[in-house]
């Protein structure tokens, strides 16, 4: 998803803003000019010039036909955006479901889901899914002492 | 010499070298893949060497990356696809070399002259960086401060075509490196109340994010596309070699020279090397119209060049802990975890950890060639390996490495973020390296620029009064005001 310029100059514009903003309320500290404010602030001036840059930039690439978004071939193809939309899925589904299902379930549904959604065979989507699922847990689990979330291990052991 | 003997019995040991091995492998099979990057290597390797001693963690990383480079050439002969970026610069040249019946002296030559640049990058690496080492003690936060900028101006200058989009990228991630406890008076920054926030974005998920995530993401948009798949069969690739040596012997010390000074410069890594050295080879080659048709020179001057560039990339991240490449950036963070604070300092107090680096990259030089060997013959059924299987689990090794470090699920909604925003960023043409390279550099450019702001109490003069603090603050403004410069010029209508 290409954005024109001048969208992404003025994401960041705003960006700085919030960032300069969000620095108001650092406190000062007497005998000292120089507070915890003072590199946050810098850096969100040259964002801030970053961003006009680019503004500029895209302003004069839209006045020669530039499009404020190009619409990526991918966006046509239903099966690309579901694998794309599933990547991003199988992160939320690790956030919110990892604690209470455990790793190995949680872990097993993501890989068997996303390797068959990208094509792979069921049986060996869900043979790779068992094994690395199961490999990771040893390998993190067992000898790094990772404490991966036991989840539903519990209602059992 | 003590140091030396100490050093090596911190590498002999059983678990050293396994370690090293392992990780070898590891990186001979991530850099052969398309689209899997010897950074990406590095950056999954670090949950990993996490809890190990910095011996083995470095050494992995050292191998890992060293083998990953150039396993990035066979694909390129194979299949016309490099499979790390630093390959790009003469994939084409491979493969029509292949086409034309001179596969296996291109493999040949891929190997061979990979290890040699390595070492000759570690020669000038164990040479240069104890000197530079002693000139650094002298330095003040006056010297760190301009060198961070200076490194930082480089690594934006040099690793895009878009200054712009490079500078907005790095002031994003020394924006990031502000989250958490600021550390002149403590006070917390951008935490929005979360106590997890305190101790800022944590380094590990982030970088798994921007350079693991993000490709996870560009993979599932074309997996299932037709590939290619590997017909050609794989003879003896030793065979001229010898020949090859003594007819480019001199444009092999060239481009080894050139690709450690650019792995040295910070930002720019083995990539950028192979490009720029091809071109040099081009230029001045006795016969430069063969260039682009299957001719080996080319070949032998950008293989070389990036794997000394990897090398000189450690020398201004052991010395001035300013990382000459992304995976150094990396390692930085990881020196930063171990203790190790990099620095001239490190070179007072561990020289048997320095040295123990030193001795690895020999090691990982001297190996390349026998399992080079080994992951060319394998390199059919490496890249034929279903990727459909293998990119979900490389997104549950991001997903538990990112874990690993912190033990907590902020690192897995870091992942999530961070990985959307690269992936996003590096579609509209803003390099994601610059990011990492100002979240790792963030806290000891705020630390010596506060520092020095407070030691010369406003009189912005005092930033120049020291020589070398002068000639370098000089030397940055000069290369701002280029850009400043180049930037206002009314540009040509095509450009």
């Amino acid at each position: 998803m290409r954005a024109n310029d001048a969208i992404c100059g003025l994401v960041l514009l705003v960006l700085a803003a919030v960032m300069a903003a969000l620095t108001i309320p650092f406190p000062e500290f007497p005998g000292q000019n120089y507070g915890p404010d003072l590199l946050p602030r810098i850096l969100s001036v040259a964002l801030a010039i970053c961003g006009a840059l680019l503004i500029k930039r895209g302003w004069q690439a839209r006045g020669q036909g530039d499009p404020w978004f190009t619409r990526p071939a991918w966006l046509g193809v239903p099966i690309k955006v579901m694998r794309l939309l599933l990547v991003i899925a199988a992160l939320l589904f690790y956030i919110f479901a990892g604690d209470p299902l455990g790793f190995l379930p949680v872990s097993f549904i993501i890989i068997a889901v996303l390797a068959i959604a990208f094509g792979g065979r069921p049986f060996w989507a869900l043979v790779a899914a068992l094994v690395a699922t199961l490999a990771i847990n040893y390998f993190f689990g067992s000898i790094m002492r990772v404490p991966l979330p036991r989840g539903i291990l519990d209602l059992f052991v | 010499m003590d140091i030396l003997i100490q050093a090596f019995l911190l590498v002999v040991r059983p678990d050293v070298i396994v370690t090293i091995l392992l990780a070898s492998l590891f990186g001979l099979f991530v850099g052969a893949i398309p689209g899997l990057t010897a950074t990406m290597a590095t950056a999954l390797l670090v949950p990993v060497t996490f809890f190990m001693d910095p011996i083995p963690a470095l050494g992995a990383i050292v191998t890992a990356s060293a083998m990953a480079i150039f396993s990035g050439d066979i694909p390129a002969a194979l299949l016309r696809m490099p499979g790390t970026p630093a390959s790009a610069a003469y994939t084409d040249e491979s493969y029509k070399l292949g086409k034309k019946g001179m596969l296996d002296l291109t493999l040949g030559t891929n190997v061979v002259f990979s290890a040699m640049g390595g070492m000759f990058g570690v020669a000038i690496l164990v040479f240069a960086a104890p000197w530079l080492a002693e000139v650094a003690l002298k330095f003040s936060s006056f010297e760190y401060f301009w060198l961070a900028c200076l490194g930082l101006t480089c690594a934006v200058f040099i690793s895009t075509t878009d200054p712009v989009k490079g500078f907005a990228s790095l002031f994003l991630g020394l924006a990031f490196a502000t989250v958490g406890i600021d550390p002149v008076v403590g006070h917390p920054r951008f935490t929005f109340g979360s106590i997890e926030l305190l101790q800022g974005i944590s380094f590990i998920p982030a970088m798994i994010a921007l350079f693991a995530v993000s490709e996870v993401l560009r993979q599932a948009l074309v997996i299932g596309d037709p590939v290619e798949q590997v017909s050609a069969h794989i003879g003896n690739i030793f065979k001229g070699i010898g020949a090859m040596i003594r007819r480019y012997k001199f444009n092999f010390l060239r481009s080894s020279t050139i690709g450690v000074a650019i792995g040295a410069l910070p930002g720019a890594g083995g990539d950028i090397a192979a490009w720029i050295t091809y071109a040099v080879s081009k230029k001045f080659s006795k016969e430069p119209e063969k260039f682009g048709t299957g001719h080996i020179e080319g070949i032998v001057d950008a293989t070389s060049a990036n794997n000394a560039a990897l090398a000189g990339a450690w020398i201004p991240a052991l010395v001035f802990g300013i990382p000459g490449d992304s995976i150094t950036a990396i390692v930085i963070g990881v020196l930063y975890m171990k203790g190790m604070n990099p620095g001239p300092t490190v070179f007072l107090h561990n020289p048997q950890l320095i040295y123990g680096v030193f001795i690895i990259f020999i090691i990982a030089n001297l190996m390349l060639v026998p399992l080079g060997l080994i992951a060319i013959k394998s390199a059919k059924q490496i890249l034929r390996l279903p990727r459909q299987l293998l990119i979900p689990i490389i997104l549950m090794f991001c997903i538990v490495g990112a874990f690993a470090i912190t033990n907590s699920i902020l690192a897995v909604v870091i992942l999530l973020v961070l990985g959307i925003l690269g992936w996003v960023l590096e579609e509209n043409g803003f390099p994601v390296a610059p990011i990492i390279l100002g979240m790792v550099l963030g806290e000891m450019l705020e630390m010596n620029f506060m520092t020095s702001m407070i030691k010369a109490d406003g009189s912005f003069l005092a930033f120049f009064e020291r020589p070398i603090a002068g000639v370098l603050g000089a030397m940055t403004l000069l290369v701002w005001a280029g850009m400043i410069w180049t930037g206002l010029r009314p540009k040509r209508a095509a450009a």
